[in-house]
């Protein structure tokens, strides 16, 4: 294969690739963040099963695991501005159009976790004994004062291990994000190969990179997990 | 820019023009992969040497792989390699003649294949050893007591775990549009390159992949209510 593939163009753009890993984690960092706030709040509306409100999370839900993220992040891309465009425009001054493209993807992907995430912990929530609720009622906290401090840190024990794959699932997701144009390690590797006419070692650098980077963190989620079973 | 109903409706007549060819995607994709995982599983679980070792490594560093990169990469050595490949084989079929979607189904089959493997391979923990002695005392040959005793058995703990990998393909289907497969999303958007504007194609796409995604919901919630019966006989 000679021709096709050099270990030492391999070499050659590895660097150059991976110096863009940052901008991955720069989305999963984001997304994980507010994707986890955002995801409470669905589990516990869900839970307390408020009458309207109940039913439109359930859609937001359904809509979110039904459709491919690919297809959301491009709602997010060309309806945002289009929504919402004239209102920050005229209240804000800014012009949606403008913006960089990362700030859609991590809108997507942030709704797209607080249903896959806000599932996840309605799950774990619903798995700690009411028993202890009580336990919290008894000593005289408040319904807010039990919630986080009694329910929530053993919810927080059981849903650690979805809440690993589920952070490796992101990673894996920020592949998608060079169709809009965001130079992540896939967008440069794309733009390196444009640029020299040798494409292969990019992607190959690309998957040497996705895989060390997800069996790390699905590593450092086994620690944890062990860390906490303790 | 705006959204305009009536390209709406254009993207989603495209889009149900197309649905084919993804339902296709899904459902070939998730049958050979159910039975190839199935294979896997079972030689992991029985510990076969070389094979077990093998596959427990490749399967571990390919969950580690995105779909859309393992695709583009496919797609790149299949573009780079199928020349040479064609004339040392004497294959006179043009690589233009070959249709793209083929690569498509080698990435999610064998993706597919690995996440299959790993819930089979918990299935299997859920079955007590009672079964396969059961199988034995009745003198039943080891395939005979998978194929009639343990795999029967593992099929309602599988369903949930088959649901999530089944949407889950549904929605990775949709990543071959990046390798010109003009399926659901590209087949919606098709009306919208007239107009130069996308959101309605993308809207539309997404409505038919919902619509598809719950009625697999569906499908699951009464496999899921048949499935169980035998066990509620069995326990009371």
């Amino acid at each position: 294969m000679g021709n096709y593939f050099s270990f030492e163009r391999f070499i050659y753009v590895f660097p150059k690739i991976i110096s863009n890993v940052s901008v991955n984690f720069h989305i999963v960092f984001w997304s994980m963040l507010l994707g986890t706030i955002l995801a409470v709040f669905v589990a516990v509306l869900r839970l307390k099963r408020i009458p309207v409100i109940g039913q439109i999370l359930g859609v937001y839900i359904s809509f979110m695991r039904g459709t491919p993220l690919l297809v959301q992040m491009m709602i997010a891309f060309y309806g945002i501005p289009i929504v919402f465009g004239s209102l920050f425009m005229n209240a804000f001054g800014i012009n949606l159009n403008r913006i960089e493209p990362v700030i859609f993807v991590e809108i997507a992907i942030i709704l797209n976790e607080g249903a896959f995430l806000g599932e996840i912990f309605r799950g774990a929530i619903t798995s700690v004994p009411y028993i202890q609720t009580e336990a919290g009622y008894s000593i005289g906290m408040t319904g807010a004062q039990t919630f986080t401090r009694i329910v929530l840190p053993q919810a927080f024990k059981v849903a650690i291990p979805h809440y690993g794959v589920d952070l490796v699932g992101v990673f894996q997701n920020t592949s998608l994000v060079f169709t809009l144009g965001v130079v992540d390690i896939l967008g440069k590797a794309k733009t390196l190969g444009a640029a020299t006419g040798h494409t292969l070692e990019g992607y190959v650098a690309a998957t040497v990179i996705y895989i060390t980077f997800s069996l790390l963190l699905k590593g450092a989620f086994i620690l944890i997990e062990k860390k906490l079973a303790d | 820019m705006s959204f305009g109903i009536s390209n709406f409706l254009d993207s989603l007549k495209s889009a149900f023009l197309y649905a084919p060819v993804t339902l296709k995607l899904t459902f070939i994709t998730f049958v050979i992969s159910l039975i190839l995982g199935t294979i896997v599983a079972t030689v992991r679980y029985y510990k076969i040497p070389v094979l077990s070792q093998f596959f427990s490594v490749f399967v571990t560093v390919y969950m580690g792989l995105p779909t859309m990169v393992a695709l583009i990469l496919y797609n790149l050595i299949f573009m780079t390699f199928y020349n040479d490949v064609a004339k040392a084989l004497n294959i006179n079929i043009p690589i233009t003649d070959i249709n793209p979607i083929i690569i498509g189904y080698f990435t999610l089959i064998l993706g597919t294949t690995c996440s299959i493997s790993e819930s089979v391979r918990g299935a299997f923990r859920g079955i007590s050893k009672i079964q396969y002695e059961a199988g034995y005392s009745i003198g039943l040959s080891k395939v005979k007591t998978l194929t009639r005793i343990i795999y029967p058995q593992m099929v309602p703990i599988l369903l949930p775990g088959l649901q999530n990998s089944l949407i889950g393909l549904l929605k990775a289907s949709n990543l071959v549009s990046a390798i010109a497969v003009v399926e659901i999303m590209t087949g919606a958007l098709l009306p919208s390159l007239l107009y130069y504007s996308y959101l309605e194609g993308y809207v539309a796409a997404a409505l038919v992949y919902w619509l598809i995604g719950a009625f697999i919901e569906l499908l699951a919630y009464f496999a899921e209510k048949n499935s169980g019966k035998y066990l509620k006989k069995g326990t009371v």
